[in-house]
């Protein structure tokens, strides 16, 4: 070794480490369970139980006068009442000053943010819950994995898309126009599907799949869109529904709900939908060393028409 | 202050496995047999249960385990040793998540009767009442998948109820099973239809009891595929007229008499058959007969969209030989959290 020389071995750095200038970014799974829903609004002091009434239409059988002068037999209206229970959810962080007093961030406002992260994903997951307990789904049998559900496939695509279009639902997603774009082509209006990501091998692998960057425009896709097959765009996520041991061989199950208008509701308390808030030290600790934030909101959910939601299980292959 | 006892309370056991919700996250509970603690009896009996969280690292409590308090046979001489180990039992397991199972380990099936209802032979530490999934069912590859509730427990195996298998061409011989929740996400939530019958009335029976999910005047969705035979009544929507928990059906005001008839597919079939027939919460109709003054078709508990379940939860699993104790006994519990 040298001598004579001032090097870092003989002088180490002052300070062992330094920050980047920007934090790396927090994980956050792609929210996909709520933007299809219809938002509905609950006020204040009249219970905590929502009802969304439908009424039936009317018998289209018989409606000839035969000139006799007797009138046709009255029909009763029917009305659906569809009821949901709001619930509130909340989440807390208590900070010890002495995090705040030597943390090189500004920690008060990152928590902050961490907290409205957690308010989106929590509500996400609590619609995702929704969509896997209280619709009836229907196993893939199209694919070739010899399991039951198997994996995803055309056929069972487009059993789905003759059972909506049976019961008369309509479709969300506007139809994207053709354009003299090479390895393009136009996608027709739409039904929303939400998959696992762990099914993508075999999503690209469905018969006629036109995968996201095949649109003829990009300009307002949602960055959680994968695809379109027939009549569906798949929107996926890390965190969607998924039950294990639960196909015929105990294989994962992968539940996709695709639905269309007005399948189903989230409904928010008026001037409670997403509080974030600050109790200082002195109210937190006797000695005023621990502060707190907290988030909470309040949500209600249901399926408000079954005849337009319906979905597939499938287990994955590739 | 080192702790905080979150909360307490006590029930009378049933024999079978109870929920304990608790608001906040647990560090720390334990359980009392106040019955059993001043008696003697032989077999011995678990009298005090501990459970650990996760805070205490490597002597945390794995699930459905936990430390218990045993007397031994004849004497109030305590054995401290925990569920999993020496004649093992099912013990604590701590729930945070949503859709969650509790104890899930997969358990092989030797036989499943085609009778009605079918009977199921397995060696089980299962609880009356405990919902299992059924998969790889040798011989009955159609309900491969399915839910059931389980009746007739023995330490041998069990009843299904909710399936008349006496149709199928023949018993299964193998297979597994594991337990799930009794609750889904969100109730009412969908269950599997096992027979429908034909009548003016349709009348359908389900792989559970329904009584805790569904009430008379609510409406429900069907969903059967051509598979099954009554394909007439796939995607119409129905209110319930009655509901038996004695047989797990509901009644329909849906004339099925002129229907196909409703059949599991085969087995040999069912690795490419639709699967499977179910029916998922669609509102409700409530009624008033304005001479009796009854309403009818709501109940504030059942009837809304909500939670299936509340998270976290302890579940204590039933018996003389768990947490929750024998049917009779007052159990008294506490749930504690660290504060540091």
């Amino acid at each position: 070794m040298a001598t004579g020389i001032t090097n870092i071995n003989n002088m180490a750095p002052e300070l062992p480490l330094q920050f980047s200038e920007d934090l790396l970014s927090t994980p956050m799974f792609n929210l996909i369970h709520s933007f299809g829903s219809d938002l509905h609004y609950a006020e204040a002091h009249i219970g905590k139980t929502t009802r969304m009434s439908r009424y039936e239409r009317l018998s289209t059988d018989g409606g000839q006068l035969d000139g006799s002068g007797i009138d046709p037999a009255p029909e009763v209206v029917v009305r659906t009442d569809i009821d949901a229970t709001m619930e509130i959810y909340a989440k807390t962080v208590v900070i010890n000053e002495q995090v705040t007093l030597y943390e090189n961030d500004k920690v008060l406002t990152k928590f902050t943010a961490l907290l409205g992260q957690w308010l989106r994903e929590k509500e996400d997951l609590l619609m995702r819950d929704l969509y896997a307990s209280s619709v009836s789904y229907i196993n893939a049998t199209g694919g070739v994995n010899g399991d039951q559900p198997s994996e995803i496939s055309r056929n069972d695509i487009n059993n789905i898309e003759r059972i909506l279009l049976g019961n008369d639902a309509r479709t969300m997603l506007e139809g994207i126009d053709a354009d003299l774009k090479f390895g393009t082509a136009p996608t027709r209006d739409a039904f929303i599907a939400l998959a696992s990501t762990d099914i993508t091998p075999d999503l690209q692998n469905v018969q006629g799949v036109l995968l996201k960057n095949a649109y003829p425009h990009q300009e307002g896709l949602r960055p959680e869109e994968y695809c379109s097959v027939s009549r569906f765009r798949f929107f996926v996520s890390s965190k969607a529904a998924k039950i294990p041991g639960a196909s015929l061989l105990g294989n994962t199950v992968y539940t996709i709900p695709m639905y269309g208008l007005e399948a189903s509701a989230k409904i928010e308390q008026n001037n409670y939908s997403a509080i974030l808030g600050y109790r200082p030290p002195y109210v937190v600790s006797s000695v005023a060393q621990n502060s707190q934030l907290y988030a909470k909101f309040a949500i209600a959910r249901a399926i408000t028409n079954q005849n337009w939601i319906s979905g597939l299980n499938v287990t994955s292959r590739l | 202050m080192p702790f905080t006892i979150l909360t307490g309370d006590s029930f009378t056991s049933t024999g079978v496995g109870v929920k304990i919700n608790l608001p906040s996250s647990a560090d720390y509970f334990v359980t009392t047999n106040i019955t059993q603690m001043p008696l003697a009896p032989n077999p011995g009996v678990v009298i005090r249960g501990e459970w650990y969280g996760s805070k205490f690292g490597v002597g945390a409590t794995a699930a459905n385990d936990g430390i218990r308090w045993k007397k031994t046979n004849s004497t109030n001489a305590l054995l401290i040793d925990t569920f999993a180990t020496s004649t093992a039992s099912n013990g604590f397991t701590y729930i945070t998540t949503s859709p969650y199972v509790e104890a899930q380990a997969a358990n092989a099936i030797t036989a499943i009767t085609a009778a009605s209802p079918a009977v199921v032979t397995q060696t089980n530490t299962y609880s009356e009442g405990d919902f299992v999934r059924l998969y790889s069912t040798t011989g009955m590859l159609q309900i491969g998948g399915m839910v059931f509730q389980i009746s007739s427990v023995s330490g041998s195996g069990y009843t299904l109820t909710g399936l008349r298998a006496a149709g199928f061409a023949a018993a299964a011989t193998a297979g597994f099973t594991r337990r799930v929740s009794k609750n889904a996400a969100v109730d009412p939530e969908f269950l599997y239809i096992t027979e429908i019958t034909k009548a003016t009335q349709a009348v359908v029976r389900t792989s559970v009891d329904p009584t805790p999910y569904y009430v008379v005047g609510n409406k429900i969705h069907f969903s059967v595929p051509a598979s099954f035979g009554m394909k007439e009544i796939n995607q119409l929507t129905g209110t319930i007229v009655a509901v038996s928990a004695a047989n797990y059906t509901v009644t329909v005001d849906i004339d099925s008499t002129a229907f196909t008839t409703f059949a599991f597919p085969t087995s040999a079939s069912s690795p490419t058959s639709a699967l499977f027939a179910t029916y998922a919460p669609a509102g409700s109709a409530t009624t008033f007969n304005p001479n009796t003054l009854v309403q009818t078709g709501y109940e504030f508990q059942k009837t809304p969209f909500h939670t299936g379940q509340f998270t976290p939860y302890m579940f204590l699993a039933g018996g003389a030989q768990s947490p929750a104790g024998a049917s009779g006994d007052v159990i008294n519990w506490m749930a504690y959290k660290l504060e540091t």
